[in-house]
């Protein structure tokens, strides 16, 4: 069954073609790598699929609606509410709500946006913040929190809305090494539990062991596509094999 | 005639320096209007009304020319005292009070203190008839006085002679009590005012130095002559003031003296206490209401469209760029035929919108510090734009604008002074009240200060110490 469905999406911004007619298709359950140069699109990719970045053409079908150009934040408030509830997504520098605790981050979401009670919601939260190793840590500011622990919590935060795919924007690039393995193995564990997630990442190695499929993104097209030991390994275009080192 | 100037001249040089300069500068203000010194309304900057004839007359006659120095009429003693005119002729009334700290001249002009009242009103015949009930007049006049000796009247203080006719027209008032020169030029031309009764009687004169008795001597010869040729009676005729209370014999004041000098005691410290209380209430409400205003104006110019948005910064520029004074007239005094406030609501809502837009500008300032990430993460989790708004990011540009907003609060603090032009006592208008009846500025000045430094300094603390928790580490 398939969970995003992107067809034909192009964007400019100013006079650089960002995307240039991306398809993109991810089934349930399934862990999509996007991989490939600095600029060529990945990230816009991503934030297109809940449309915090609008696109100019082509259209995304992502938890039972349609996207399409032209959508106004004002205007069309309802519908995309009703993606953005059912859709994760973890930045890159986590944003998590600073004058919030750990906890509150957590619970903010499902209290606010689906009316859950304060107790149900900060049970579910103590759970989930449990799950990626920060249980002792539920009552400690963003400010208090490592980079590494921060991330945990954002991703806890996202999947307290028990999002139908979780998109993550390279959610280890702002971690030194010695963080981003924490925040890795937390990201292995949702895969191996079955969680959907669209992954933009750098990180090649984990993209091999981790996802099902690897897209390989440059000059706003997909120019490469499919299970990880055939692109990573065995790359057809000049472009995968550029971005890999191995010309 | 020798031995007077040579006598007057070893005592005193009051005379000698007017004759040395070849002017006599006198005092009034300019507020006070037709007929007493006002600004030719066929133009110019030349000055007209009955006390510039009557200084020029007296001038001729001293050999010099008379020249008019502005000052605030409730200020007029203070500033004589300075030296910044030699005689106070402003339609000046002699009373027992003030003779304890001026000389006065032989009078000029004789009046009466005049009730007006509404028309419909027509069982009003006294101030007896005035109890419980506001009546307006004059600060620091002889008709306060006799406002305040009323017993279980209560005296609302103006500053011009147009505005307590204009409140009492719109019920904010029962009465006004002035000398009859005002009642009849601004009071009784109104068409729904009557004359209820005379309260009390009094007299014009000249104030001086009370060292300069050689300048008083030559005054009242000068006035002697300016009666005996008639041309005081022609000055007072050209301007409908005379009447046959001119011609009365005898210079005895028969005003109501205000007593002698009260003294800075404990009910004078209660006067300034209440007078703290209105401050404080005035000034909080008005920052509750800024608050929300400014809360409320940053939200729609965040979120609202177009026309919403050009609309909160019209009202931001409107209320920043135009004196908060005009705002309070227009409050108060330009909405009253439509919308008649009291007094404490007007300076409450004046001061409150006023403030509003610097706090919008505060907020909106605050509300541009959080990363634009904080609404996106937010926006991704399904919140609206108004939830993330509300929960995310307004409680942190909150944080950012925390000591703008204590530092705004001590500021309103003192522009809630202003609030005295539409007749309310606070603090600094308690102040020059008391100072009047006290003849002093030294003590009511410094309870005045100690008061408002009581108020503001905690604020100022509160302000660094919340700087300092919000400073990045």
């Amino acid at each position: 069954m398939t969970v995003v469905e992107a067809r034909g999406i192009a964007t400019r911004r100013g006079d650089v073609d960002v995307l240039r007619g991306v398809d993109l298709s991810v089934a349930r359950g399934e862990v999509v790598a996007i991989v490939g140069p600095s600029g060529g699109g990945k990230t816009t990719l991503l934030r297109a699929l809940n449309y915090l970045t609008p696109f100019d053409a082509g259209e995304v079908v992502i938890a039972g609606q349609r996207l399409h150009p032209g959508l106004r934040e004002r205007g069309d408030a309802a519908q995309l509410r009703a993606v953005r509830t059912r859709v994760g997504m973890v930045f890159q520098s986590f944003h998590l709500f600073p004058h919030l605790s750990a906890l509150a981050n957590v619970t903010a979401a499902p209290q606010y946006v689906l009316g859950i009670g304060a107790a149900e919601a900060e049970a579910r939260a103590r759970g989930l913040l449990g799950r990626v190793g920060l249980a002792d840590r539920v009552d400690a500011m963003p400010h208090a929190l490592s980079g590494g622990q921060q991330q945990r919590v954002a991703i806890a935060r996202a999947l307290a809305m028990e999002p139908v795919v979780l998109l993550l924007d390279e959610p280890t690039s702002a971690l030194d090494p010695r963080l981003t393995g924490e925040v890795l193995s937390v990201i292995a564990d949702l895969a191996a539990g079955g969680q959907t997630m669209v992954l933009v990442t750098h990180e090649i190695d984990f993209a091999r062991r981790v996802a099902h499929r690897v897209v390989v993104m440059a000059a706003g097209r997909i120019v490469e596509s499919g299970a990880p030991g055939d692109v990573l390994d065995r790359p057809r275009t000049a472009e995968t094999r550029a971005f890999l080192g191995l010309d | 005639m020798l031995a007077f100037v040579a006598g007057a001249a070893a005592a005193d040089d009051g005379l000698a320096r007017v004759r040395a300069r070849g002017a006599l500068r006198w005092g009034g203000d300019l507020q006070g209007g037709e007929p007493y010194v006002f600004l030719d309304p066929a133009g110019g900057d030349r000055l007209v009304g009955f006390e510039v004839e009557i200084a020029d007359g007296l001038a001729r006659r001293l050999g010099v020319r008379a020249e008019f120095v502005q000052n605030d009429w409730q200020n007029l003693v203070p500033s004589l005292e300075r030296g910044d005119f030699d005689v106070i002729l402003n339609g000046f009334e002699v009373t027992a009070a003030r003779r304890g700290r001026v000389a006065f001249t032989r009078p000029y002009y004789r009046f009466v203190e005049t009730l007006v009242v509404r028309r419909a009103d027509v069982d009003v015949h006294g101030l007896g008839d005035l109890r419980g009930e506001r009546v307006g007049t004059l600060s620091g006049s002889l008709a306060r006085d006799v406002v305040g000796a009323a017993a279980g009247v209560e005296t609302v203080l103006y500053e011009g002679v147009e505005e307590p006719y204009l409140d009492l027209e719109q019920g904010r008032l029962r009465g006004v009590v002035l000398d009859n020169v005002i009642a009849e030029r601004y009071g009784l031309v109104r068409p729904t005012l009557r004359l209820a009764a005379t309260v009390g009687e009094g007299e014009y004169a000249l104030a001086l130095r009370p060292a300069d008795a050689s300048l008083l001597a030559a005054l009242d010869r000068a006035l002697d002559e300016l009666r005996d040729s008639g041309e005081l009676r022609g000055i007072l005729e050209r301007w409908k003031l005379w009447d046959a209370r001119q011609e009365a014999p005898g210079v005895t004041s028969l005003a109501p003296a205000a007593g002698p000098a009260t003294h800075l005691g404990p009910a004078q410290v209660v006067l300034f206490l209440r007078a703290a209380i209105a401050t404080v209430t005035i000034s909080a409400l008005a920052m509750l209401l800024a608050v929300a205003g400014g809360l409320l104006l940053s939200v729609v110019r965040r979120l609202g469209g177009g026309v919403a948005r050009a609309a909160t910064t019209a009202y931001v520029e409107l209320f920043r760029g135009t004196p908060v004074l005009l705002q309070l007239y227009v409050l108060y005094y330009g909405l009253a035929p439509v919308l008649t406030l009291d007094a404490y609501t007007a300076a409450v809502l004046g001061l409150g919108l006023n403030y509003a837009a610097y706090e919008a500008e505060l907020y909106r300032a605050g509300l541009e510090a959080v990363p634009v990430g904080q609404t996106e993460a937010a926006l991704a989790l399904g919140m609206s734009r108004l939830q993330a708004l509300r929960r995310i990011v307004l409680p942190q540009a909150l944080r950012v604008a925390l000591p703008g907003v204590a530092n705004d609060f001590i500021a309103l603090l003192k522009d809630s002074s202003l609030v005295s032009v539409i007749t309310v006592v606070e603090l600094t208008k308690q102040m020059t009240i008391t100072a009047v009846d006290v003849r002093s500025w030294v003590g009511p000045g410094v309870l005045c200060a100690a008061l408002y430094l009581a108020l503001s300094y905690p604020l100022s603390r509160l302000a660094r110490r919340l700087e300092r928790r919000l400073a990045p580490a």
